[in-house]
Parts: structure tokens; sequence; C-alpha cells
């Protein structure tokens, strides 16, 4: 017997609900299966007088837990928000009205079990006690100099935050304190522009709010967020600080040149790359009147780097309005591949074709000692030698400073495997290919074996996942560069600048302050005790029951965030603030030992268990959908919100994460006899959109383990599919679902049915 | 006069594109071409050219001028102007490739000379200048006859039917050639815009022979 106590159940029949389906027979079923104290129907559940109602019911102490049996839980949050009540949501209107037949009885049946679903939800969902122990900071620790880190320190200063600002080198300013002029981040976007950083670092030795150590690398980092003990090593000296985040602006290099012989470096001093151009040029005249600048040396290059690095472009072209500012008669070809002028470069480009800048499209393929480059042209269809050259320029591209490479790289022991979740993002039996080609794209070439990041770790963690930051493709310490800017997989540490991917100064400046408020977000979000993105405000967190743990280890491992370390004698321990809710450590754990207080593994099955499953000669199956509430689930609300009709026979849970789901609620389903089961998640793979990084993947992979259960259990492997679908695939989603209830009509029922 | 081609020595040298961009009407703009021949593929000629403007333009750029001045490009634009109005960067084909024409015949390229459009051109103002109006049946005469007594003949009986429809037709005048009245008064008016042109080419530094 479960507890009703606290429970209400609020019926909408608005929106086509009450015409659709019987709204009083939902409302019989909370009185006699559930014996919920309360239960009131509204013809208009999210008007005014109905949400004072429920205000009014929660506010008198009676109702703790509102069952709200109306739209998706995605719309009108704010409408049902009650202090002090934990609402929950029966999907009435998207997944049941707007994509099923009116009146009919497999609608009523859906209805009923999604009532059932909720209800039951509420009885295993208990008040989240958020975690607040000990002392927290609000300082920012802003990892480089250079440009972007000097605008983080000040951007924070300006939003009432402490920085502590370190740098290795023995002079703020990093790459670019040594230029003369930069790429135009403000109008006139033709013209390169004074470099700003001069003033940069004069703003920031003047203001209170920022204090500077440079000199100093950071030693060690331990704890989280709102609480992370760093260590900085200063010549010689250790001190400890506390800091709530930590902005990373560590920077760039120049992609090695050496390794850049086929195109001439080396040969000639008059081969020279767009860096040592960039000091050239601030140094003084660089007497040269005929240059050739070489597009993509060493990049979009599967043997180099695989990928564009954006600014290179920009950067030639600054380079020969520079060369032909100081002299009119210079003659500048810039050799190039695609010419990647993204934003306002475009303006760029204009101002150096109007200058008389020749671009030549085409493959280099070969460079003389006497300077003579072979061009395969294709826009005149042959090969062309450029003569009479005095300068070659090799556009290089950027290489992110993910590691500290003063630091010796660290070696890998005997029996030690590399540190999990380093890289494991990565497929590396694929071969390297690279994007974005218009014409004949290179030949992909074999992934080099994975190895230990060159040089020692930025911030070397105190995780029980390593010292290093997790990096995607490529070596970019990012998380997800497109849904989640900023994020590294290491909550509280906000990668920026060049460092996160290949951007120019006006882009790295606004990430600068992106990442900076992340950082604060995050800073006042943990002195609740509550999650940050994806499921910000979420107040529970993983609680581990110690005494079942087998110390498997597998939740430490499979923790996308590096939030579980684990003690002397090998048990987990939950850095909360660290954790975002994902669920994955509970999806991992074989005993069920791990929980939050509003979501467990029980909690699931329970639901799933509360629906009614017809026997066999009724002939309706029943297909549990275990569907991740960040893609899979709006997909099927899309899919409702577009009408498209899909089977009625499927029953819907969201899921954290389809990482939080666990095989055993699936043998759980199976032996109360759903028919079939479906793990809708997120894509995954290299492009992958998951919010957690790896839900999906890990729901194939025990999907695939899950096989062998279903094999002992004499059951067809085809009942259990892993699905992946995007938030747009409103159409796809019902496909896919008629498609899997085709497939199990034609395996037949579940024999386990009725036991 | 002295706008005389350059010589260029290799490719890439930029001496004839300069050279372009100076003295063709509209070459100041090609600096701006970026290549992306929407020229080319608008252009509904471009099955009967070397090359299509877009292709032209670059070769310009790489100074590869014989080529350019060879080629039958500048002959067969039919100045429909579509390549002008959708270039993307303002840059003004038509005009362009008219200047190159030009500049192509008083070179003394012979395939400038001998391209069909100058026999034409030749024909047509030689009746322009000499009666103040085109005679279609004299035009038609001097140009088929242009290219050899040979191919005149070949050409009249080829068109020979659609002659004798037009002249049914009252499309072809049969006759003394018919004239304007006070042709004096035009060959003022053209001598005075020979004369403004001449001025207006020194201003810019150069020379045009009538």
């Amino acid at each position: 017997m479960t507890d009703q106590n606290g429970i209400g159940v609020y019926l909408c029949s608005g929106c086509a609900i009450g015409q659709s389906i019987d709204v009083d027979a939902l409302s019989g079923i909370a009185a006699s299966e559930f014996k919920v104290p309360i239960c009131k129907t509204h013809e208009c559940l999210c008007g005014d007088e109905a949400v004072a109602m429920i205000a009014e019911d929660v506010a008198s102490g009676g109702v703790e837990k509102p069952v709200i049996a109306a739209c998706s839980p995605r719309v009108m949050t704010d409408r049902f928000q009650f202090d002090g009540a934990q609402v929950i949501r029966a999907n009435m209107r998207e997944q049941v009205v707007w994509c099923h037949p009116p009146g009919d009885e497999d609608t009523q049946m859906l209805a009923n079990d999604q009532l059932r679903m909720a209800i039951t939800r509420a009885t295993k969902s208990n008040a989240p006690e958020p975690w607040k122990e000990g002392e927290f900071s609000d300082k920012i620790l802003v990892v480089g100099g250079g440009y972007v880190g000097l605008s983080a320190a000040l951007e924070a200063s300006r939003a009432g935050t402490d920085v502590l600002l370190v740098e290795r080198s023995d002079q703020l300013g990093g790459n670019v304190r040594r230029w003369s002029k930069v790429l135009p981040d403000s109008p006139p976007y033709g013209t390169p522009r004074d470099n700003p950083v001069p003033g940069l670092i004069a703003a920031v030795e003047g203001d209170a709010r920022i204090s500077v150590m440079t000199d100093a690398i950071v030693a060690q980092t331990s704890g989280q967020p709102g609480q992370f003990k760093v260590e900085i090593t200063n010549g010689g000296s250790t001190s400890e600080e506390m800091v709530g985040a930590i902005v990373l602006a560590t920077g760039w290099r120049p992609y090695d040149p050496n390794k850049l012989g086929h195109l001439g470096y080396g040969a000639s001093p008059d081969v020279v790359t767009n860096v040592e151009l960039e000091e050239m040029l601030a140094a003084g005249k660089v007497a040269k009147k005929n240059v050739a600048f070489i597009q993509c040396a060493g990049s979009r290059d599967p043997d180099h780097l695989p990928y564009c690095s954006s600014v290179c472009c920009g950067v030639s072209i600054k380079h020969a309005l520079q060369l032909i500012e100081a002299d009119p008669d210079v003659m500048a070809y810039v050799i190039f591949q695609e010419l990647r002028t993204p934003g306002v470069a475009e303006d760029l480009y204009r101002a150096a074709q109007d200058a008389g800048v020749i671009f030549m499209k085409g493959d280099v393929k070969s460079v003389g000692a006497d300077l003579t480059v072979v061009v395969d042209d294709a826009l005149l269809g042959e090969e062309v030698p450029l003569q009479g050259l005095d300068m070659v320029v090799l556009a290089t591209g950027m290489v992110p400073n993910s590691t500290n490479i003063d630091l010796p790289t660290r070696e890998l022991g005997e029996d030690e495997e590399m540190p999990p979740l380093l890289r494991s993002d990565i497929d590396t039996t694929a071969p390297i290919t690279v994007a974005g080609y218009m014409g004949e794209e290179p030949a992909a070439v074999e992934k080099r074996e994975e190895t230990m990041p060159e040089g020692g770790p930025l911030l070397n963690l105190k995780y029980h996942q390593g010292p290093h930051l997790p990096m995607l493709a490529d070596g970019f310490p990012d998380s997800h560069f497109i849904c989640f800017p900023y994020e590294s997989r290491r909550t509280g540490i906000y990668p920026c600048g060049p460092l996160r991917r290949p951007m120019d100064m006006g882009e790295a400046g606004l990430d600068a302050a992106g990442a900076v408020l992340k950082a604060i977000q995050t800073i006042r979000l943990v002195r609740d005790g509550a999650s940050v993105h994806p499921r910000s405000g979420d107040l529970s967190y993983p609680k581990i029951g110690l005494e079942p743990c087998t110390k498997c280890r597998r939740c430490t491992i499979e923790c996308p965030f590096g939030a579980i370390d684990e003690t002397d004698k090998d048990y987990p321990v939950v850095n909360p603030a660290r954790c975002r809710r994902c669920g994955t450590c509970m999806g991992a754990c074989p005993v069920r030992t791990i929980s939050f207080d509003n979501y467990s593994i029980d909690m699931l099955t329970s639901m799933a268990k509360s629906c009614e499953i017809p026997d066999e000669f009724d002939e309706k199956p029943r297909v549990l959908i275990l569907a991740c509430e960040n893609d899979a689930y709006p997909a099927l609300d899309m899919a409702g919100l577009s009408r498209r009709n899909y089977s009625a026979f499927v029953r819907i849970i969201p899921v954290n994460c389809l990482g939080s789901v666990s095989a055993l609620n699936v043998s759980d389903a199976l032996s109360v006899g759903y028919d079939g089961i479906i793990l809708m998640g997120c894509k995954s793979g290299d492009n992958y959109q998951c919010h957690f990084v790896k839900g999906s993947a890990m729901a194939q992979e025990r999907a695939a383990n899950i096989e062998e259960t279903l094999a002992s259990m004499m059951l067809e492997k085809e009942r259990v599919e892993a699905m992946e679908v995007e938030i747009s695939d409103a159409e796809r989603v019902g496909q896919l679902i008629d498609d899997f209830v085709a497939t199990i009509d034609e395996i037949g029922f579940n024999p386990f049915k009725g036991f | 006069m002295t706008a005389h081609l350059p010589e260029t020595k290799r490719k890439y040298d930029l001496t004839f594109a300069r050279w372009v961009s100076r003295n063709v009407h509209g070459g100041d703009k090609l600096n701006m071409c970026m290549q992306c021949g929407v020229c080319s593929g608008s252009c509904p000629l471009g099955e009967q050219m070397d090359y299509g403007p877009r292709r032209l333009f670059m070769m310009i750029r790489a100074g590869m001028k014989d080529e350019v001045m060879k080629s039958d490009t500048i002959w067969n634009c039919v100045a429909c102007y579509r390549s002008e109005v959708r270039c993307p960067r303002g840059v003004p084909v038509t005009h362009i490739l008219d200047s190159l024409s030009v500049v192509a015949v008083r070179e003394g390229y012979a395939e400038a000379k001998n391209a069909e459009t100058t026999r034409f051109a030749k024909a047509f103002w030689w009746s322009a200048k000499k009666f103040g109006l085109t005679d279609e049946r004299l035009v038609t005469a001097l140009y088929y006859f242009s290219g050899g007594i040979g191919e005149g003949i070949r050409k009249g009986m080829a068109n020979q039917k659609i002659a004798l429809r037009m002249i049914g037709k009252k499309r072809m005048h049969v006759g003394m050639p018919r004239k304007i009245k006070r042709r004096g008064e035009l060959k003022k008016i053209l001598a005075k815009a020979v004369e403004i042109e001449n001025r207006n080419d020194a201003a810019a530094g150069e020379e045009v022979k009538s």
C-alpha cells in the first residue's frame, strides 16, 4: 500500500480533453483505485480561477503533491508552480487527445494509464532536501591572462564578482600582446583595428576586484563548484585559494610549422607563418613586394589539423591589407581552398579585393626553395607556377591549449589504461574525415592510437576520473559546442575563447562574457543546493545507500561529469555540486542503491507496473517507451502538436536522461507483461545531442547487454530497441512507434503476460 | 594612341589586369569579382562561348592577355544584361565585354577583325554613316561578302527564300537606297561625338582615334 497523503488530483477538461475522453472515469480511477483524498475537475485548469483553487489547497496544507492531468509538462510550467509543492503532471493533451482518435476505447485506456502513472509517480516522490554543506565561495578563478582571460576578468568584475587571474608567463596579454593590428570587431569592418590588449591590461591592473598572479600555474584543483580548493604555484611557493567557479581562458598556440615541410617551411627564411609575420609587422616594415599567402597550411588536412580554424582567412586578408597600406606596390596573392570569411569578415574580404589583392582558388602543389609556388588553379583549370615571389606566408591554424605543454606529458603505467571518459566519446575506429569540402575531399586517414594528451593537465583535477578535462574531437575541452557553449564536462569549469573552438577576437570577447555568466549562475545555484543547466534548479541529488554497494565502480566510471569519487575503501562518494542530475549512476548501479529523493529505479518500475496490462485475448499489446525528457519527449509532444496519430498501445514515461534507465527497468517491465520496450533518446556519436553527453550511448550499450537477458528469458531480441530521435522528428517518431508496434504484432504477445 | 596593351611575362603578372582596370570601361570593378559564376550560369549564350565571363575575368587576373583577346566570348555577348543585373558584386559584365571587344579590334587581333560581329558591325556602321539609316539589303550584302566572294554567294543563296518573303511583305527595300534628309547635320553630330569622346579620354589620360 502506497502513501496517498498529500496527493491532490486536478483534471482539466479544456483544450478538447473533455470531448475526447471521459474525464469522470479518470476521476473515478483516482478515487477508487488510489483513494486520493482530493480530486477536482475544471474546464480550464490553467485559468486564474482553477490555479487559485489549487494554490488554496496547497496553502491549506492538504495538498503537497498536486497531480495536474492536463497539458504537457513542457508547457504552462509557470502557471502550475506552487510554493512548497511538488507538481506532478500527467500529459493528457499532447500525448493523448491530440494524437489519438476521440471517444476511442484505446484512447480512454491510455488516458487512464497516464493518470495511474502520474499518481504512482507522486506516491514514490519525496520532497528533495537540497545539499548545502560547508562554506561557499563567490570568487571566480580565471586561468590565462590573454585577451579572453582579461575580458573575462573585467566582465566578472563588472558583474560584481571578485576575480583571481592566473597567468603562466611573466606578463599579461597572451599571444595578442605583441601584435600591431587585429581583426575588426566594430565598424568600419573593412579596416584592421588597433590592438585592444594594452588597454585591457591597464583596466585589469586598475581594477580593485581583480587580483592578478603572473608566473603562476594551477598545481591542483579539488572540491566542487562553490567550493573549489585551488593550489597555485607561484615562483616556488604554493598558496591555496577557495573559488566558486573556474573560467578557463588558456587560449591557443599556432600549429607547429616544422611539420609543414611540404609547404617549404624551413627551406627558406622567407617562408614564414602568419604568427611570425604578425610579429614582423609589429616590429617594423616588412620590405617585401610580392607575397603569397597559403591558406589552410596544415588545416583541414587529415594528417595535420582536420578542422578549420576559421580565422586564418581573415588574418591573411588583414596581413595583405597591412602590407598594401604600407606600400601600395605590394602584390599579395591569397591561395585558398575555400575562402571562409564568417560574419563581418566579408567586409574585410571586399576591402582587400578593392585594394587589389589577388585571390586564387586551388591546391598548392609545391613550394620551391626559390619561392616558386606551383598552384593547381581550380578557377583556371591548370597548374600555374607563381614566380618572382619574395615571401611566402603559411596561414597555420590554432591548436587549443587544453593542456599545459610546459609540463611533462603524463606517461601511462605498464598496466594502466587510458583514464575512462577522457576521450572515449570519440569513435577511435572511424577514420578521420574532413568536413565542409565543396570539391574533392581529401582521403580519410586512419585515426592515430589514443594517447595521453601532450603536456600536463591545466588544472590537475583531483577527480576520480583523472586530472585532465575531457575533450571533444580534435582536443577541444568543450561539452557540446553548439548546444551548450562554454560548458565542459566538469561542472563549474567553463572553457571559453579559442580554447573551446577556433574563433576570432570579436567572438572570443563575447565568449568570455558568456562563460563568466555561466560561472556566476553556477555559484548562485550551488549555494541553494540546486542543479545547473540543463536540469537547472533541480534540488535533488543522487544518494547512495552503501550497504548493498558491491564496489563495482560502474557509477564512478560512467558518470559523464566526474561527480563521483571513491573513498579509501573504494566506496563511491558523490560531490553533489558537480552533479547535473542525469541519473546515469542510477541507471548504472546493478543493485539499485542509487536514487534521488524524487526519482528512482523503483519509481520508474512502479509507474510501468501501475498501467493496466490487458491479457492476450484482448489483442491489445502494450509497449513501454522510456523517453528522454530533453529530446525524445518533446519530439512526442511535437507529434501531438502536429496531430500525428500513432499507435495508442504505447505508454510513455519521461526520464531525466536515457542514461538513468537501468537494465532492471527493462526486465521488470517485460516480466509484468509489456510486449515491447523502446528506449528513446537523443543522437549519440561524434555529433551527439545528448544533454548529458553519454545518455543515448549508454542506453544502446545497455540495450545490447539486455539481449542476453532476453535470450535467457526465451524472449525475442526485437522486443527491446534503443532509438535516437531529434527534437524536430515529429513525423518520424510516430512512424518509428507504428513500425515497432507492427513488429510486436508479428512476433506475438509476451508469454509472461498474466503471470 | 597610347593605350597599347602591356607585355605580360608570366602567369599572375598583374600588369594586364591593372591595364584593364584603368583602360576598360567598368574594368575598375573587375577587382570585386569573387568568381561565384553567377554570370556564366546566367548567360543564355554561354555554350556558344570559348569561356564564360567568370573564366574570362579570372584569365584577365592571371594575365592571359592573348587568350582573352582572341576569345569569342567578347563577340558572342548579346548584351542581354542578365549577368550584369545578377552580379552580387556589381561588376558591369556587359560593359566590360563590350569594351574589351573595342580594345581587341584596336589592337589588331585577327580573331577580332574576322569576328562575324565585327564584320556585321562594319557593314551596319557604313550604312548608318552613309545614309543616316540602315539599308537591309546593302548591309546584308556587305556583311555576306565581307568573308570573300564564295562565302557571300553561299550565304546569299541560303537566305534567298527569306529575302524574297521579306520583299513580298515590304520588309526589305528594293531600288535606290533611301537616305535621311540633311545628312550634313548627321556628319556634324558624329564629328562632335568623336570630339567629346577624345576630350573625355584626354582628361582620363588617353586618346582615341575616330
